[in-house]
């Protein structure tokens, strides 16, 4: 049972993990919490839907479009909504993200209709077992994608010169700025590589866990991952994420499956007050 | 023998009584010369426009008809449509506005059972304004009795919840049987509903577990149903989260029949799952599927797409657009019924004199001086290999 619980909690943890990270990508650069990046999931998964239904464009093809219409949507985003906003108090921004997922939701509810619809899996649905555990492909590649993800991000990050950009800001806005680098450019492009991020959660979990319009609810626990990480810190995002996802099957086994979210909240709160920078994150010096 | 005055008393009494029925009988609010003002209440937006779509397009499209043929008595049905977007606040500020303010004649809806259930005590204070709902299945609204508040389409939750365990005990022959409900009212009444018929048949459920509308991962639910080695799982929720849990159970090896309440049936059901879903029996409250051949649901689904035809691309009409126009079809009925003199009081008499009304797409209404509950069967579909759906011969009774 353990181990089963360990195998179902890292799949739920691999996909709360891909979520925290956008919200942390975006985040360390801009100080938002974009709280409408689990409806952005939902509307990249959708947007594969309408390239395989409306366009008859095959499946590579429809996800294809799907990436880079969410990464154009991202930019769109901070171009059109939260630039203009920058100066704003933080709560606006606040708002002005729930607005964006809510626009989202709503807008996907009357375009696309409330109901589920199917979207294909990754890699098949039909399980085998090994070693008395209960393995599914489709969950499996959500891992394996997530880890792969993970990675090109880290070389990213350090190799290219997109990423040092990125980490320069993250580092040091006014730095970044003196040497030369376009904050509001680096701004937008994470806002495009958040949605990216985003794009590739959505599209690889929304045949396991069903799309519809509020399919996007699982950005609270992405967020939650993200707390539990330390919020700034990309490789907490993860371990939050896979720790979440097994504290959650494991209270839901051994507690009861009404006691699940209570308990993985009580986790958060206990992490905020107990380790108020996450498993991962650092204090930051405030020069004042 | 009577004093005068104990008499007169007695004559005063009866004379209030008789003008005050006779007020109510001519209670035409929202009844003009050339038409009549109704209210469409529903859940438009939010998580429980999954059938609150429905009960507007089936509305729409019944109403429509009925104008198109001249109207009713030659008055033709204005629409007022509020969404409450899934919300019971705004869901009975709604109502009151409706009822206040546009002063119309009737309310079609609500649509969603968590909403009809917070609405119960604004309906028992409404008592002169008819309210015929065709798609929520709580029963917190419709019991205890309310002379005003009708309710036609899925057999209610506390009746489904009876007519599951007796199906699932006597026609199945299952005992070891788990249930995993929403934890919101059309859940929870309906798990509770069975848990307790199946305790007076003697037999315990093995596991029950809930889960909420919008979760994601069930996993930990399903291990505790799987580790208790049930027979037969019910699962009493709504088609997104169903289909997942129906998935993840066979992922998980879970071997027991599957049996879903009549939320899950909706068309892509099967798809959503995947292969899993062969084999798995849901409950549905319709005399034939959307996407069948009986001539009278096609004639339906032709309309359905002549008019939205944006909402046919999304494999529509389903379920709540099915419910929806049934419901609609009863409340026309009633109206024609009720005759060119239409008042509330008359409406409500008239939809009393309805027996196994038929409309070909929900299963027969019938309703009557003290029987508020339109529909006390269902019938079970079943998901084939290729995945298509069929209605099988079972059908369930009431017992409760």
């Amino acid at each position: 049972m353990l181990g089963q619980i360990l195998v179902s909690g890292i799949t739920a943890g691999a996909v709360y993990a891909l979520v925290a990270l956008g919200f942390v990508v975006l985040h360390r650069g801009t100080r938002i919490v974009h709280f409408g990046l689990g409806d952005q999931l939902t509307l990249s998964a959708y947007l594969v839907v309408i390239g395989q239904v409306y366009l008859d464009l095959p499946f590579a093809a429809a996800v294809a479009l799907s990436l880079l219409l969410s990464a154009g949507f991202g930019v769109l985003v901070e171009r059109a909504i939260m630039r203009p906003l920058r100066a704003s108090p933080l709560l606006v921004m606040v708002i002005a993200t729930l607005a964006i997922g809510a626009a989202i939701r709503e807008g996907l509810r009357a375009s696309m209709g409330p109901l589920p619809w199917p979207i294909p899996f990754l890699l098949t649905p039909a399980p085998f077992t090994l070693g008395g555990l209960v393995l599914v492909p489709a969950n499996l590649a959500v891992v394996g994608v997530a880890a792969v993800v993970v990675l090109a991000l880290f070389l990213a990050l350090r190799f290219t010169r997109f990423g040092r950009a990125i980490v320069a800001v993250y580092e040091n806005p006014t730095g970044a700025a003196i040497v030369g680098i376009s904050v509001p450019a680096v701004h937008a492009r994470l806002w495009g590589l958040a949605s990216v991020l985003a794009a590739i959660a959505g599209i690889m979990v929304a045949p396991l866990i069903t799309l519809s319009p509020d399919m996007g609810s699982i950005g609270i626990k992405g967020f939650a991952a993200a707390v539990l990480g330390g919020f700034n810190s990309l490789p907490g995002a993860i371990a939050g994420g896979v720790l979440l996802g097994v504290v959650e099957t494991a209270a839901g086994v051994y507690i009861s499956s009404a006691m699940k979210d209570v308990v993985s909240y009580a986790l958060l709160i206990g992490c905020v007050l107990l380790l108020p920078h996450g498993l991962f994150g650092r204090a930051e010096a405030r020069k004042v | 023998m009577l004093k005068r005055r104990e008499l007169a008393a007695g004559v005063a009494t009866i004379a209030l009584l008789g003008s005050g029925r006779r007020a109510s009988a001519e209670d035409m609010t929202g009844v003009m010369p050339s038409s009549i003002k109704v209210g469409v209440l529903g859940s438009l937006t939010g998580v429980q426009a999954v059938f609150g779509q429905g009960n507007l397009s089936g509305a729409q499209i019944a109403f429509d008809e009925a104008n198109a043929a001249g109207g009713i008595h030659g008055r033709r049905i204005e629409i007022v449509s509020i969404d409450d977007e899934s919300t019971p606040a705004r869901s009975i500020a709604g109502f009151r506005r409706l009822v206040d303010d546009e002063k119309v004649f009737a309310v079609f809806g609500p649509s969603a059972s968590s909403i009809a259930q917070a609405m119960e005590p604004v309906l028992r204070a409404a008592s002169a304004v008819p309210v015929l709902g065709s798609i929520y299945s709580s029963p917190a609204a419709s019991e205890p009795f309310k002379h005003n508040v009708f309710r036609t389409g899925p057999l209610q939750d506390r009746l489904q919840g009876i007519a599951i365990a007796d199906f699932v005990l006597e026609t199945l022959k299952s005992t070891k049987v788990a249930l995993v409900s929403q934890s919101d009212e059309y859940g929870r009444r309906g798990g509770a509903s069975l848990t307790e018929r199946m305790k007076e048949k003697g037999h315990q459920l093995v596991a029950a577990e809930v889960f909420n509308l919008t979760d994601t991962d069930f996993t930990a639910q399903l291990l505790r149903v799987r580790a208790a080695e049930p027979e037969l799982l019910v699962i009493y929720g709504f088609p997104a989260p169903a289909a997942t849990i129906t998935r993840q159970a066979r992922q998980l090896g879970l071997t027991a029949k599957i049996l879903g309440s009549n939320a899950t049936a909706n068309r892509t059901y099967p798809a959503t799952v995947g292969p899993a879903a062969a084999g798995v029996m849901n409950v549905i409250s319709l005399a034939a599927l959307p996407e069948g051949d009986d001539p009278r649901m096609q004639a339906y689904v032709q309309k359905f797409s002549a008019r939205f035809p944006d909402l046919a691309r999304q494999n529509r009409p389903d379920l709540g657009d099915c419910l929806g126009y049934n419901g609609a079809v009863v409340f026309v009925e009633g109206l024609k019924r009720a005759g060119a003199a239409l008042s509330r009081e008359g409406f409500i008499r008239a939809l009393e004199s309805l027996k196994d009304f038929e409309t070909g797409i929900g299963l027969p209404t019938t309703f009557g001086p003290q029987r508020r509950e339109g529909n006390l069967a269902a019938r079970v579909l079943e998901f084939q290999p290729d995945l298509t759906r069929k209605l099988t011969s079972f059908m369930l009774h009431s017992a409760g």
